[in-house]
């Protein structure tokens, strides 16, 4: 198991690395000065050329990327042309927004994806089926953002059910940062109101950015459970007298449950992602608005930062899933 | 019954954690939500600026003259009056001798000298106003409270950008600055000024709040003492800015689209304000290029254009222009501008390289900006009469910025808003001018020897009267070589609730700012 997960840790600074150089030659080749757009539209050329010289933008591609290579392996992220501030603080501050939006979107995901698969299969082909079918086919089929401006519409405005957007309201206080996620700080600061506050405002942007996950979720947990419930060992059970609860809870699910944790797991890192759609619609400030808003002033080492980050999380949940497969699997356990 | 209680239950819960509406009090005071599309990357006056910025750093600082109304006026501000020498080399202003920085420090001319130096030596953000006019040591506290100027040759509009520059204290500068950064790193998230607000809370990304200074040293044009500060709110979506003004979650939103304007401006709860702008669009022709480099290219496509399409897209919230200058600038003149006029357009054409057509223009506008969309498509059926086909490119803007810096990669024609910093008329035709070539402004690369050298004896001569006659020359030249389709001046767009009181519109200001000053809520 050790060596598992040192030999996938190696291979993850590989990758990091190979991501580091596409998106640096993406940075770098993509048209675009982002020495004039740091000195202002209306600065003189003068001003241009010593924004150039300082920030470095003369030296040749090569030399840049080393250096970037030597900023990355002493932690610093680099500084954004556009605001002048540094990525890795800012980073710090919207990452912790996006992490806590995306653990209540794949809970929601989760919560309601796993039961209503169960259903699903249960009721195969039955009224029940088609409807949850409908739902499952929707969620992958409407746009995030779409799905976030309908939300926001019917239930924040024409309800007034929710708020717009946002991570609290205007006037309310923020808590001390502790873990930079609003609902643990205020619950750790012993205000369970404003845990309670930020909670309400994640509601519609996490159900927009949940329902694909959602979604496939219920297509993979169904598929599973159908072909568990025709298994023999199904029958048998049926065969003596075991209820149809206990059935399900103790025979079938536990053995469909696996493709649907790689599933989610999957979906974690796909939902990182998926925040720069939604944060957007929903003024959600976490790390998907910050690299959108990045990336159209062209600015890059704020794109760089976020693309390793979520690149990283993306390869450290698929190792997770991998161990947790090995933990609850002891065929997978074997072969390593 | 149990879908009831359920709806019952979100609704109990919803009026317990909805925001408070803006109008309401907070602490006995009256905050007002300002709802805008672009962050606040930073609060100092001496680095980039852009309109979020500026909007902000107006209201922390105080510069020494501050433009005002409509037509924009440069009214005296922490300046309360100024002399000129004969010449017109030094320029000497006496402060306002109880001006005093939000700490309490008196703000004085050494301040003022400070202030100047800091950005003319950083040479960021505003420095190129002045910087080939002004030498840092060439600023002189000769008093007190008198500061003086000496220009390194005459300067007409010398004026006009100073309500651009404005004064911090040095005291708090210099106890912040590392590694000689000018305090560039402190003054980004901390105020040193002696505006009407103190910045209270600055939350990168999502608000900034402004404190009412109560005893700032002006005072304010109204009499709501109630009145406790301002927030900048970001609210990135135009549908978004809508809804949250719609439902009261912001009092006053920056710039929507027109179509949602309509929208809101239908509701008896929101004043809307649409007064001309300073701010002109044009499609500007590269008078170098391989095909627009011939002015009779340049005319007859010109003559092509369907002007009244272009105002219609903007529901008639525009007008025409009718000089290279727009109307809130000093000393413009009617011109008589092209207008559609096929027969001329082909006459043009019969008389370039091309007379039968047969080429691809392209045009270059801002990726997402329907209404720039729209004026595209329009051009392209019009020039379908002249045999002349048009290739449509959006790109994001600071790459539309990187093509229009040099003359080979700049397209034929570019869409672009230009708002100049000043009512001076030097601030638009310097755009005509080489010195301009490179910016995202001068993407025509006009290189018109007797234009430039009108723009520049005009820029030395400090009487007015003398300079008028040279801008209208200037005008009707810029005319007659024809760098771009003269477009539109569009209507500075803002929608408020009817409790916000005092805001007014000047067309100096930028696409979606507001001048913060003399805004209060009154319900």
């Amino acid at each position: 198991m050790l060596r598992l997960i040192l030999k996938r840790l190696g291979l993850m600074i590989v990758m990091l690395l190979g991501l580091a150089v596409i998106t640096f030659t993406i940075a770098n080749v993509a048209p675009g000065d982002p020495a004039r757009l740091a000195a202002g539209p209306d600065a003189s050329q003068e001003m241009v050329e010593q924004v150039r010289a300082e920030r470095g933008f003369d030296k040749p591609v090569p030399v840049r990327f080393f250096i970037y290579l030597g900023q990355l392996a002493r932690g610093d992220l680099g500084t954004s042309v556009y605001t002048g501030r540094e990525v890795a603080r800012d980073i710090s501050q919207f990452l912790p927004a996006t992490l806590e939006l995306v653990l209540f979107s794949i809970t929601i995901a989760v919560v309601f994806g796993i039961p209503l698969g169960v259903l699903a299969a249960v009721w195969q082909n039955k009224a029940g089926d088609h409807g949850i079918r409908l739902l499952a086919v929707s969620g992958a089929a409407l746009p995030m953002f779409w799905l976030g401006l309908m939300l926001q519409w019917y239930l924040a405005l024409e309800l007034d059910l929710f708020p717009l957007g946002g991570r609290l309201g205007v006037f309310d206080d923020v808590p001390p940062k502790i873990t930079g996620m609003i609902t643990v700080d205020a619950l750790l600061d012993g205000d369970p109101a404003t845990a309670f506050t930020a909670l309400w405002h994640m509601v519609l942007p996490a159900l927009a950015l949940s329902l694909p996950a959602l979604a496939a979720i219920i297509r993979v947990n169904r598929a599973e459970m159908l072909e568990v419930l025709g298994r023999d060992y199904v029958t048998n059970a049926r065969a003596q007298g075991i209820g149809p609860f206990r059935i399900i809870a103790a025979y079938a699910l536990k053995n469909a449950i696996l493709p649907t944790l790689a599933m989610i797991g999957l979906r974690f890192g796909w939902m990182l992602g998926g925040t720069v759609l939604v944060e957007g619609v929903f003024d959600f400030p976490g790390v998907g608005l910050y690299a959108a808003k990045a990336a159209v002033s062209s600015d890059f080492e704020p794109i760089m930062a976020v693309t390793l980050i979520l690149g990283a999380a993306f390869m450290v949940t698929n190792l997770l899933i991998d161990l947790a497969y090995a933990l609850l699997d002891p065929r997978v356990r074997n072969q390593i | 019954m149990k879908l009831r209680m359920l709806t019952s239950a979100l609704a109990l819960a919803a009026t317990l954690v909805s925001p408070l509406q803006a109008a309401e009090k907070r602490d006995g005071e009256f905050w007002m939500v300002i709802g805008g599309r672009q962050a606040v990357s930073h609060i100092d006056p001496g680095q980039s600026y852009d309109y979020s910025i500026r909007m902000m750093t107006q209201a922390l600082y105080d510069g020494l003259v501050k433009y005002t109304g409509n037509p924009p006026e440069v009214e005296p501000w922490l300046a309360t009056d100024w002399t000129t020498s004969e010449d017109g080399l030094t320029w000497t202003f006496n402060l306002a001798e109880n001006a005093t920085f939000h700490n309490g420090d008196p703000v004085t001319a050494e301040a003022v000298v400070y202030s100047y130096q800091r950005v003319l030596e950083m040479n960021e953000g505003v420095a190129w106003m002045l910087s080939e006019i002004l030498k840092p040591e060439n600023i002189k506290a000769t008093g007190e409270h008198t500061v003086e100027f000496t220009l390194d040759r005459p300067y007409a509009p010398f004026l006009s950008f100073l309500p651009w520059w404005f004064i911090v204290n040095p005291a708090q500068v210099e106890a912040n600055v590392v590694d000689g950064d000018f305090g560039k790193a402190w003054l980004a998230e901390n105020d040193a000024g002696s505006g009407p607000y103190e910045l209270e809370r600055f939350d990168q990304g999502t608000a900034y709040w402004l404190r009412r200074d109560a005893d700032y040293w002006k005072g304010f044009p109204y009499e709501a003492e109630d009145m406790g500060g301002i927030i900048y709110r970001l609210i990135q979506e135009s549908s978004s800015q809508r809804a949250a003004l719609m439902s009261g979650e912001a009092d006053l939103v920056t710039d929507l689209t027109p179509e949602e304007f309509e929208v809101v401006g239908a509701r008896p709860d929101i004043e809307v304000s649409s007064t001309p702008a300073l701010t002109t669009f044009g499609l500007k022709m590269n008078t170098q290029g391989e095909y627009t480099g011939d002015i009779n290219l340049r005319k007859a496509v010109a003559h092509a254009f369907d002007y009244e399409t272009f105002v219609q897209v903007y529901n008639g919230n525009a007008k025409l222009q009718t000089s290279p200058f727009a109307d809130a600038i000093r000393g413009k003149v009617e011109i008589d501008m092209p207008r559609q006029d096929l027969t001329k357009a082909k006459e043009f054409l019969a008389k370039s390289q091309w007379p039968e057509g047969g080429i691809t223009l392209e045009y270059v506008y801002v990726q997402g900006l329907e209404q720039q969309r729209q004026m595209g498509l329009s051009l392209l059926n019009s020039l379908k009469e002249l045999n002349i086909e048009l290739e449509m490119v959006p790109l994001t803007w600071p790459n539309m910025v990187a093509r229009a810096s040099s003359v080979e990669e700049s397209p034929d024609l570019l869409a672009i808003f230009a708002t100049p910093v000043s009512t001076d008329p030097d601030a638009v035709a310097i755009q005509y001018h080489p010195s301009s070539h490179g910016k995202y402004y001068g993407s025509h690369f006009v290189d018109d020897p007797e234009l430039a050298a009108m723009i520049e004896e005009a820029r030395a001569i400090s009487e007015w009267e003398q300079r008028a006659p040279l801008y209208e020359q200037i005008q009707q030249r810029i005319a007659d070589i024809q760098p771009e389709i003269f477009g539109m001046l569009r209507q500075r767009q803002f929608a408020y609730r009817t409790y916000v009181k005092g805001y007014v519109d000047s067309p100096i200001r930028m696409t979606a700012e507001v001048d913060l000053y003399p805004l209060y809520i009154e319900p």
